[in-house]
């Protein structure tokens, strides 16, 4: 029979000093979330229109575009829109009946209201219905795909809507780990998903990817994802604490995190498997959400291991608590 | 821990044939799905706008809109109860906010005589609720002179009755013949949201224009008066008691009674015509019984004179009334053109929307996009289920392997049957969150094979370290996942759309996980292991 399996070659005990290296990771993590506040304050990030307001259009002329390009992107800018229209290629995903040209995306800033108006809503869509004019009248074979119109007042709604969840979640988590274990593993988790986020926000901001709704979801996720590495260590330490009365805490950490090392690795690779191939094949619309979670992954990975456990020595864990 | 009873087999043998039979539908054709026998279930996941392409719009209530209304008939209205009581006012008018109607007695006697007159139209809002809140707030401000503003209750209920109807009028104006699958529902206190599954750019520009119609149709007597008092009402505001100016488009603007003689809610149907003489298209109404007597009266009163028909705010016909029109029909003529009288006899027969609307999100998706993005979805899913199963048998062995890859299959069975079950839709994101899960979905069965690896190297014979395992895996297979639950509840509750979609799959694949790893799973095993008594482990 097939009785070969890999895991038999992972080392069963593994014995790296973990804790060891915690103030090195502890530079790299400090010295990370200093770059991306930095990065956010002066850069901010790529807002997409689902947080800005503005206008959206995909479309396809018919033709290969990219000799196109300029003459729209000129196209769009003389609309008068007081700020430059953006010009994006998207590839369309392969179906099988052969290349199909790109299409396109024009975002047009928000628009401001005219005097007197209440809102700004109306100017929105007419900035879109003005585009679609223009570009019909330039490109007889011009197909509208899809567009979106958003007003500042959804926008800014869906902005605080998204922070809001975010802040909550790890709420809500923090009282779980609290209650189901001890205070310094509820903050040292929250630390841990803390850390994630910011460095997502900061990567964001570094590369300047739109960052959107389903960003938010994503780093939701990335949260999910980070903090069900936590506690599996979490768990592990807790259930050593009580097997190693007399062991320094330093070394029951590194128990833990050896111990539950092989799983750690198996789960970040088989989440990774799926979340490159959705990166790949998963079509232009869920790239971003992809992008954010693979580096949510790893970021996760990482904190469960150098963020969250060497917190519990900071902070101290009181052994009698534990013992049930 | 190893041991099942027959019961508890049969439960979970059932747990999952059900959850095949749910999902069944998804894989068959449409002709198939629809020719299965009675018991079985048709039930298929809906996909969401982003996928099957179609239109989705947030309209915005225009509250201010719908005080002001509001108030211009009760400053109306408080005329003329007050001048009923023959009490003497030097002004009633709305005031620069348009939020409130500023009363001005004379004298302190009208004053005395005037306000339970004035206090006497604020009534409860909700008759048939008791204590419930009163429509007006009158305030004195200073001497002789009264702000009556509506409560805040009443602009909320108001708010509410506006969206109701705005709502049904919406229904009637978009889809007449009810065949659109239109989603027409409340969002948040002063939202409507609307979707429209398949429409294409042109039936997007219809639905806009219908949108933003309000086909607010009213007759109104004519106030003959001078040039000079019609310019120095268009351009002071300062107006005889009781008109305004509206504007048309032949004649410029003239002086109109603002209490209108008939509304659109006095309207029966309306039809798209020509006219006999002139086969010029128009608009044929009939009246319902109250509106043909109410009008009948009123022709009767002013033969001779002009009466002015006004659609939204703009005069569109001021005929004379050669004699009393009593029959209970009439026609509007205008500047129509077949198209927009056809459209004009579609808006009235909806009826009027209450308040203005304003379109504050929209986005539209074709369906050829949609369909790019399910085709994505599905290859990208394929290959990541495939990537994860080799992985796993790689890693595992063919024994252990074949267990979590069989609960990896029959968790995405399970997750597509509690979808189909609970009528949810499949948005981009939700095809996002599948994926996700089918990655994640082994981590439970990864932590228990990795904990009875660990108690196998501690000695124990392997239907001990099994047990072990299982045993000792569950209280953090629950803690992570609960968290992680937390997680996607939180993202239920606050997000919105397709971010729904997505948290919705996220959690039923989390708790689904769970499941098949800890119970699904550990069947097999104990089935394998009860059969084979293997003498050491193959991982």
């Amino acid at each position: 029979m097939f009785d070969f399996s890999l895991v038999r070659y992972l080392p069963k005990d593994a014995n790296i000093p973990f804790i060891k290296f915690r103030w090195i990771a502890m530079g790299i993590s400090v010295l990370g979330i200093i770059v991306s506040i930095f990065l956010f304050s002066t850069r901010n990030l790529n807002y997409g229109i689902d947080f800005k307001g503005g206008t959206v259009l995909e479309f396809s002329i018919g033709a290969d575009p990219q000799n196109e390009l300029e003459n729209i992107r000129i196209l769009g800018n003389n609309l008068g829109f007081g700020g430059n229209v953006g010009l994006q290629s998207i590839a369309r995903p392969a179906d099988g009946t052969g290349k199909k040209p790109d299409d396109l995306r024009m975002s047009i800033p928000k628009q401001t209201a005219p005097e007197g108006a209440e809102s700004d809503d109306q100017a929105q869509t007419d900035a879109l219905n003005k585009a679609e004019a223009a570009l019909a009248e330039a490109y007889p074979n011009f197909e509208l795909m899809s567009t979106q119109v958003l007003g500042t007042k959804v926008s800014g709604e869906l902005k605080k809507k998204g922070a809001m969840a975010v802040i909550l979640a790890l709420m809500m988590v923090l009282i779980y780990i609290w209650f189901r274990f001890e205070w310094q593993f509820g903050a040292g988790a929250v630390a841990a998903l803390t850390h994630d986020v910011i460095l997502t926000i900061g990567v964001f901001s570094f590369t300047a990817l739109e960052f959107n709704l389903s960003i938010v979801a994503a780093i939701l996720t990335i949260v999910g994802y980070s903090l069900n590495d936590t506690v599996i260590v979490y768990d592990r330490i807790r259930e050593n604490l009580r097997k190693y009365k007399k062991k320094p805490l330093k070394e029951v950490l590194d128990l833990s995190i050896n111990d539950t090392l092989s799983r750690t690795i198996m789960t970040s690779v088989t989440t990774l498997l799926a979340l490159l191939a959705l990166y790949i094949w998963g079509g232009v619309g869920l790239h971003g959400f992809a992008f954010a979670m693979i580096w949510g992954v790893l970021v996760g990975t990482y904190s469960s291991i150098f963020v969250a456990a060497p917190i519990l020595l900071l902070l101290g864990v009181k052994r009698g608590g534990l013992q049930k | 821990m190893l041991h099942f009873s027959r019961v508890k087999i049969f439960f979970i043998l059932g747990a999952v044939v059900l959850g095949l039979l749910f999902s069944l539908p998804n894989a068959l054709s449409p002709s198939v799905r629809d020719n299965l026998p009675p018991p079985l279930p048709k039930g298929t996941l809906n996909l969401g706008l982003d996928l099957q392409g179609g239109a989705h719009f947030l309209l915005d209530v225009d509250v201010k809109d719908g005080v002001e209304t509001k108030l211009k008939i009760e400053s109306s209205d408080i005329r003329r109860s007050l001048r009923l009581e023959r009490v003497r006012t030097s002004k009633i008018a709305l005031n620069e906010a348009k939020d409130a109607v500023m009363v001005t007695f004379k004298s302190a006697a009208d004053e005395e005589a005037g306000l339970p007159i004035l206090q006497a139209r604020s009534e409860p809002i909700d008759e048939s609720q008791v204590g419930s809140g009163q429509t007006l707030d009158i305030e004195k401000v200073s001497e002789h002179r009264y702000k009556v503003r509506l409560t805040e209750d009443m602009v909320t209920a108001m708010t509410e009755r506006t969206i109701n109807q705005s709502i049904k009028v919406l229904r009637d104006r978009i889809d007449p013949n009810g065949t659109m699958e239109l989603t027409l529902a409340k969002e948040g206190n002063d939202r409507i949201l609307l979707q429209v599954p398949g429409a294409d750019n042109e039936q997007v520009k219809i639905i806009e224009d219908r949108i933003k119609k309000t086909a607010k149709l009213s007759f109104h007597e004519v106030k003959v008066a001078s040039a000079a008092v019609t310019n120095y009402c268009v351009q002071e505001d300062v107006c005889p008691p009781g008109t305004a100016a509206y504007l048309d488009d032949q004649r410029g603007y003239m002086l109109l009674i603002e209490r209108p003689i008939l509304t659109g809610s006095d309207l029966k149907r309306a039809n798209p015509g020509l006219k006999q003489q002139t086969n010029a298209p128009i608009v044929n109404f009939t009246y319902n019984t109250a509106g043909a007597n109410k009008f009948c009266d009123f022709t009767a009163e002013h033969v001779e004179e002009p009466f002015a028909i006004v659609l939204d705010g703009n005069i569109i016909t001021a005929p004379n009334i050669l004699s009393p029109i009593c029959g209970g029909s009439g026609y509007i003529e205008g500047n129509f053109t077949n198209k927009s009288a056809k459209e004009l006899s579609l808006l009235l027969n909806a009826g009027a929307l209450p308040a203005k609307l304003r379109i504050s999100y929209k986005t539209q998706v074709g369906p050829e996009m949609g369909k790019d993005s399910i085709r994505a979805g599905k290859v990208a899913s394929m290959l990541g289920l495939v990537g994860v199963a080799l992985f796993m048998w790689i890693s595992y062995g063919l024994r252990f392997g074949t267990i979590a890859n069989t609960a990896l299959a029959i968790n995405i069975v399970l997750i597509a049957g509690a979808l189909s079950i609970m009528g949810a839709t499949l948005t981009l994101p939700g095809i996002a969150g599948i994926i996700l899960t089918i990655g994640m979905a082994v981590d439970a069965n990864v932590l228990i094979f990795e904990r009875i690896r660990e108690e196998a190297a501690l000695g124990r014979g392997p239907i001990n370290a099994v047990d072990t395992g299982y045993r000792l895996s569950i209280a953090p297979i629950l803690d992570a996942n609960i968290t992680t639950l937390i997680a996607a509840l939180t993202l239920y509750f606050v997000g919105s759309g397709p971010i729904r979609g997505f948290a919705v799959t996220l959690a039923i694949g989390i708790v689904m996980s769970v499941f098949t790893a800890v119970v699904v799973a550990r069947l097999m095993t104990s089935v394998w292991l009860r059969r084979a008594r293997p003498k050491t482990l193959p991982i």
